[in-house]
């Protein structure tokens, strides 16, 4: 470019003004978007007419007329309310399933950094076997080959009293409501206060005198003791139930279904084996001079891991790790080919018994979209504190 | 300068990107033929006025796409040479005999439960003959038009012989395995709770993992249609007891008249197809068959030879046009459909019939004549 353009202060015309341009590009671009996307609902919509099928979402009030395992839904409950059920199974695989890989994925993973050369070999070899096949797999493995070969109910496994295996499901003792439990919740809730201020003045007490402060067991010692003459005061309003064993079921106590238990042993190994994977990468990933440092001061090798890596390492695993939650919450839809009814199987049933599929799985969509959402949310907000502040 | 360039090629990608797009869908949009060519004008029910039958693109394409299932013995399973066979697969045959003159024209598509009536909405097949029971909501809800009753069936349980139960109410308190996706699911629920009946129902969407948890007792019982529980204990391995080893109970749960259907609003597709079904049913009652359809072509009862499509003998002052219906179909459709595929009787014997593993008498699927309710309306 040559400086001789005059410097007037003329603007360049219309057609050639870079602001212009940019404007009228991004109103032709939302414009054809939009019609592309009102081209293809109104197809659909359309199609669905002509075919007699209702559109809309009126469908969600018809009686379900399936029963549905493992819960107290009748079938004489909308089709919204089965929705419903689907959606708290699926969180309860989700939310155990996310709490088991972490624990079982920090423990692999720093395993595979151990200078003891079996346990990283063991740790090595469990990550290479889960991540690399496919996770409906392992959960029919663990449906058919395990779950399922467990005895039989005639032949179940039984502790007298305290717990019956078979292969329609493993039972444990359980509470059961035998009295009023408002004023226990009341005392339970006074009890949360008291621990939290014995924590708060174990703290300060801390700052002020740096003596140990051991909050943990001054504020957990409080909370059970205020619990523990809360329940007798109470007049004990819950009771331990345990499971009997009959011809075909067993009643009373806690039932783990073998569906569930599939699913969530499946998909726990199989997340775990991923996020040990992400755990040794951000281990290895903290300065090699912090760990020298930590030697230099003396620390032990599990004081070094707790005070010094781990911390650190924590920061940097935390959006991979997110991912991998994600990740456990969508597969838990495989259920499907276990019969598990999470919120994608009780979706096809209904779509089974007329429910429109295009309505359904929209709406199915939409709920696994909520969910991800909010476990985003929630490790957006860790990451955000965790996270160094220049870097925010 | 180059601020500029690079949005122009932006906005070229952009364009080329859309437009390609447009294209593309234009050109599934009439792949779909009878499907698409209403679009956006919400027309409902009534036959096709701008795109043409189905009928016509079947015969121009020369093949029929049929929907089958692969996991029924008996009606509709994978054969040890790998091609489908059963009693569902003939009627696909006998359709395609009918409208193409060729019963190999078929192109089988296997359907899941779940899969099968969005197939047919979405066109993927012609038409579904996939034991598929015949209810209200499927006619209204499902966009579905359901035609001849091919098999009048009922939903039965299977219960392992050593296990005691003589009856439904011996059940209650078990788990009850079903396949997803069926009615079987919807009259489970209904029978046993009008008996006050208490169960467990497990809904697998595959038959392989059902038996598996039937097998290793994680349910005490397998509710279908009788129909299928009957291929499944005639195929049951020995290793488990062989078909011994089960039982069928006999109390009767539902209705569940089986038969082929068609996409709605097509109603020239759907009568062809009918009457494919119906002349193999009028076959028997006449006393027709594979066997002598060559030689009933000379008969001397009107109604044989307006059936094969044989015009009637010139002294019986007849007009020398064979019959012709209106249906679109060649006027010996029946003949082809007779010589290439059997009438009703032959191929409800060769796949599931007394001398068949599935051992099924005709029962309710006898002609009227004998007592059944297999009644074919006149060909006149």
């Amino acid at each position: 470019m040559t400086a001789a353009a005059p410097t007037t202060a003329r603007k360049p015309p219309l057609w050639r003004n870079v602001r212009v341009l940019r404007f009228v590009l991004q109103a032709v671009f939302l414009l054809a978007v939009g019609g592309l996307l009102l081209y293809l609902v109104d197809n659909v919509v359309g199609n669905l007419e002509r075919l007699g099928i209702p559109t809309g979402f009126g469908y969600l009030d018809q009686p379900a007329g399936f029963a549905i395992p493992d819960s107290d839904f009748s079938s004489a409950q909308s089709l919204g309310d089965a929705l419903l059920v689907g959606v708290q199974n699926t969180l309860k695989v989700s939310l155990l399933g996310i709490v088991l890989a972490t624990l079982l994925g920090v423990a692999i993973g720093v395993a595979r950094l151990s200078t003891n050369w079996l346990v990283r070999r063991a740790a090595a070899l469990y990550v290479e076997t889960f991540r690399n096949i496919p996770v409906l797999v392992i959960i029919l493995f663990w449906y058919l080959g395990v779950v399922l070969r467990l005895p039989p109910i005639g032949d179940a496994f039984e502790i007298s009293g305290v717990t019956v295996i078979s292969n329609r499901g493993l039972v444990v003792p359980w509470f059961d409501q035998v009295g009023g439990a408002l004023l226990f919740a009341l005392i339970a809730l006074f009890g949360l206060g008291a621990a939290a201020a014995v924590w708060a003045w174990r703290g300060r007490r801390f700052d002020r005198t740096g003596q140990p402060h051991r909050r943990l067991l001054w504020a957990g010692g409080t909370l059970l003791v205020l619990l523990a003459i809360g329940f007798f005061a109470t007049g004990s309003p819950w009771a331990v139930e345990t499971p009997e064993r009959g011809e075909r079921s067993t009643t009373g106590g806690f039932r783990l279904s073998p569906e569930y238990a599939a699913l969530l042993i499946g998909l726990a190994l199989y997340t775990a084996s991923h996020i040990a994977e992400i755990v040794r990468g951000s281990i290895l990933a903290v300065a090699r001079g912090q760990t020298e440092a930590a030697n230099a001061l003396g620390l032990s090798g599990f004081q070094r891991l707790r005070l010094v890596v781990l911390p650190q390492a924590f920061r940097i695993s935390v959006p991979p790790i997110a991912n991998q939650y994600l990740n456990l919450m969508k597969n838990s839809s495989l259920g499907i080919a276990i019969s598990y009814y999470e919120l994608t199987k009780i979706t096809r049933v209904s779509i089974a018994q007329q429910a429109p599929a295009v309505q359904a799985i929209l709406l199915l969509m939409a709920i696994y979209l909520l969910i991800s959402l909010a476990i985003a949310l929630v490790t957006n907000l860790v990451n955000r504190r965790l996270s160094l502040k220049g870097r925010r | 300068m180059r601020g500029i360039q690079g949005w122009a090629l932006g906005v070229l990608l952009a364009v080329a990107l859309f437009v390609g797009a447009g294209c593309s869908l234009g050109g599934d949009d009439d792949d779909n033929g009878a499907a698409a060519t209403d679009t956006g004008e919400g027309e409902a029910g009534g036959s096709q006025e701008g795109g043409g039958s189905l009928l016509q693109e079947v015969i121009d394409r020369g093949t029929l796409r049929c929907g089958v299932n692969d996991s029924v013995p008996g009606f509709g399973f994978t054969g040890e040479a790998g091609d489908p066979e059963g009693f569902d697969i003939d009627f696909c045959r006998a359709v395609a005999a009918a409208v193409l003159g060729d019963a190999e024209a078929v192109e089988f598509t296997v359907l899941t439960a779940e899969q099968r009536f969005t197939a047919l909405q979405a066109g993927e097949v012609d038409v579904l003959i996939r034991n598929t029971t015949w209810t209200s909501s499927r006619d209204g809800t499902e966009g579905a038009r359901f035609l001849h009753t091919t098999f009048y069936d009922n939903q039965r349980m299977m219960v392992p012989a050593d296990s005691g139960v003589q009856s439904l109410e011996d059940l209650d308190g078990e788990t009850i395995c079903v396949l997803a996706g069926t009615t079987t699911e919807l009259n489970l629920e209904t029978v046993f709770q009008a008996r006050g009946i208490a169960y467990e129902p497990l809904a697998f969407e595959e038959t392989d993992p059902l038996q598996e948890a039937f097998i290793q007792g994680r349910c005490g019982a397998w509710t279908s249609d009788a129909s299928q529980l009957a291929g499944i204990r005639s195929n049951w391995p020995e290793g488990q007891g062989g078909p011994e080893a089960l039982v069928i109970l006999e109390e009767n749960m539902s209705k569940e008249p089986l038969g082929p259907l068609v996409r709605d609003g097509d109603d020239d597709w759907a009568d062809a197809v009918n009457w494919a079904v119906i002349s193999t049913i009028a076959a028997e009652e006449l006393g027709v068959n594979s066997g002598n359809v060559q030689e009933m072509l000379e008969s001397e009862d009107p109604e044989v030879l307006r059936l094969l499509g044989q015009p009637a003998p010139a002294e019986a002052g007849g007009t020398p046009e064979p019959f012709d219906a209106g249906l679109g179909l060649p006027a010996d459709f029946a003949v082809q459909v007779i010589e290439q595929v059997g009438n009703y009787g032959e191929i409800y014997d060769r796949h599931v019939g007394p001398d068949t593993p599935l051992e099924l008498e005709r029962g309710f699927n006898a002609l009227w004549t004998d007592g059944g309710l297999q009644y074919a309306p006149p060909y006149r």
